[in-house]
């Protein structure tokens, strides 16, 4: 049985160190990055933005000011037990929420849509986003907590329904359409991870684009092969646009482009599209039945087909 | 290889006219000086409602597009992370606010529209676009926060702080006095790349998406 309070402890240590760490894959991939760009600009851009984030992980800030969304991903197995039901989740997010906003981790950006109201806390209708999944036959829990920046989330953010005649080209096109706006003047702050819906309904659609950009390991291939060549030359022909960090001169507009795909309707060919900026933040912790919580930068393994 | 520090000029604030009509596109600088901040709720404010913080805008004519990330401590306030937000959002109100506050100095993440640049042209003024992510940076070149304004009414991330800087950035001209965009430019360039970005994709220059609701024709709207 897993408690309340444990589950409030691993979502705020997990919230806390998104806050302040790159996550290690991320950093070698900017390495990477500076590695390859020539232009001054392209590399101060990401020279900058590691030694940034070096600040933070020495107590001395955040990887970036904007905290952004506090989003939540649980994904429990088929005997998880929580202590009071999996309701017990949700007001461990907002209890999570609210001290990593209090102790300055977040910074309080939820406010009202229409009048603009701040509470300061960073909770209210909707907020945290807490995504439940079931898979699997595990006991335990595993969280990744996202504080989604909103210069990725705002800009980054695209949906098309296309039709079946309009085909791989159709995806193709609205792809890179996307990746050029998104990218002008660093809008999405790039190196992005550009994550990819095809198929589903509209809002499964749009939710395995935002799964497809957070929740895979850098540059995992999609298990089918077919997906996997679509992800590869996407991310190619992205590379041969002529922009770089922060929308710079340069090569690395995008450090990872990972679709995910759902059946979908005989007449449809929904495409979308959700970017991640390139502090790439997010953070897990593991609890397991005991209520032993471990914290880690590096994602739990993909949920496989049979357990989808 | 880090830029040299003779690269990177650093700006006295307020700007002078003459300061700023003399730099080129892509110039790396600093500021020093003092410098308020704001979002969307003060360009809203400002130009709806007439509402903006009483400043000496002569003097204090630097405008830093940022939500600090802020704490206070025994009742002085800390800067904890101050990362530019996204200017092109205010563009709907961009050029009234340069013209009316006559800013010479915009500092923040991406770029503005052509209605900015015109009135930055007009007033004689530059926008700053960040250098990478680097709130932290820009946070312990804070000396000191002087002032807050509408803390009470817009929270502290929408709220106008005033801040004394020193050696803050760098950022570099993303637009300029003259009418010149650092990324229009480079959007021109990425124009040129595209049609070989398409066709890398398999897609011909004349592709086009099934269309299933022509577009109605509007009135001509006659002068």
């Amino acid at each position: 049985m897993i408690r309340g309070e444990v589950i409030e402890a691993a979502m705020y240590e997990a919230m806390h160190q998104a806050a302040v760490h790159l996550p290690p894959d991320v950093e070698a991939r900017l390495r990477m990055a500076l590695a390859e760009e020539s232009e001054p600009l392209a590399r101060e851009h990401l020279r900058v933005s590691l030694e940034n984030a070096a600040l933070a992980a020495a107590g001395r800030g955040l990887v970036c000011g904007d905290t952004g969304f506090p989003l939540f991903f649980v994904r429990a197995g088929s005997r998880t037990a929580v202590d009071g039901g999996f309701g017990a989740i949700r007001t461990a997010a907002a209890a999570a929420t609210a001290r990593a906003t209090r102790d300055s981790f977040l910074r309080p950006t939820m406010v009202d849509p229409l009048t603009r109201g701040n509470p300061g806390t960073n909770l209210g209708p909707g907020m945290p986003k807490v995504e439940l999944q079931f898979a699997g036959d595990g006991d335990g829990l595993d969280i990744v907590a996202v504080p989604k920046g909103g210069g990725s989330e705002i800009f980054g953010t695209f949906y098309r329904m296309l039709y079946p005649a309009d085909g791989e080209k159709g995806i193709k096109r609205f792809v890179i359409d996307c990746i050029r706006d998104g990218c002008y003047a660093g809008k999405i702050c790039p190196p992005a991870i550009v994550g990819v819906g095809i198929g589903g309904s509209s809002d499964l659609c749009m939710k395995l684009a935002k799964e497809a950009a957070l929740l895979r390991q850098l540059g995992e291939p999609h298990p089918r092969a077919d997906v996997a060549h679509l992800e590869q030359e996407l991310l190619l022909a992205a590379r041969s646009l002529g922009l770089g960090p922060m929308g710079s001169r340069g090569v690395n507009a995008v450090m990872a482009l990972h679709i995910e795909l759902a059946m979908t309707h005989t007449a449809a060919l929904p495409v979308a599209v959700n970017a991640q900026c390139l502090v790439g933040r997010r953070w897990c912790a593991a609890i397991d039945a005991g209520g032993r919580i471990a914290c880690t930068g590096t994602l739990p393994p993909r949920e496989t087909e049979a357990h989808a | 290889m880090a830029m040299a520090a003779s690269d990177i000029v650093d700006l006295r604030l307020p700007l002078s006219e003459a300061a700023a009509r003399a730099l080129p596109l892509g110039q790396m600088v600093t500021v020093s000086g003092r410098l308020f901040t704001g979002r969307s709720r003060f360009h809203m404010r400002a130009i709806e409602d007439g509402l903006v913080p009483p400043l000496d805008y002569g003097q204090v004519n630097a405008f830093f597009h940022a939500g600090p990330v802020v704490r206070n401590e025994g009742g002085v306030w800390h800067v904890v992370s101050a990362e530019p937000t996204s200017s092109i959002r205010f563009e709907r109100y961009g050029a009234d606010v340069v013209r009316r506050l006559g800013l010479r100095t915009l500092i923040g993440k991406t770029t503005m529209g052509p209605r900015t640049a015109a009135a930055l042209r007009d007033v004689g003024g530059v926008y700053l676009s960040k250098i990478g992510i680097t709130g932290n940076f820009l946070s312990q070149q804070i000396r000191r926060v002087c002032e807050v304004h509408f803390l009470e009414e817009l929270g502290k991330t929408e709220a106008t702080w005033v801040f004394e800087v020193e050696r803050f950035g760098p950022f570099f001209v993303a637009m300029d006095a003259n009418g010149g965009n650092y990324f229009e430019d480079l959007q021109c360039e990425v124009g040129q790349h595209l049609p070989g970005v398409y066709a890398q994709l398999g897609l011909g220059a004349d592709w086009e998406y099934t269309c299933v609701s022509p577009k109605p024709e509007l009135p001509v709207q006659r002068a």
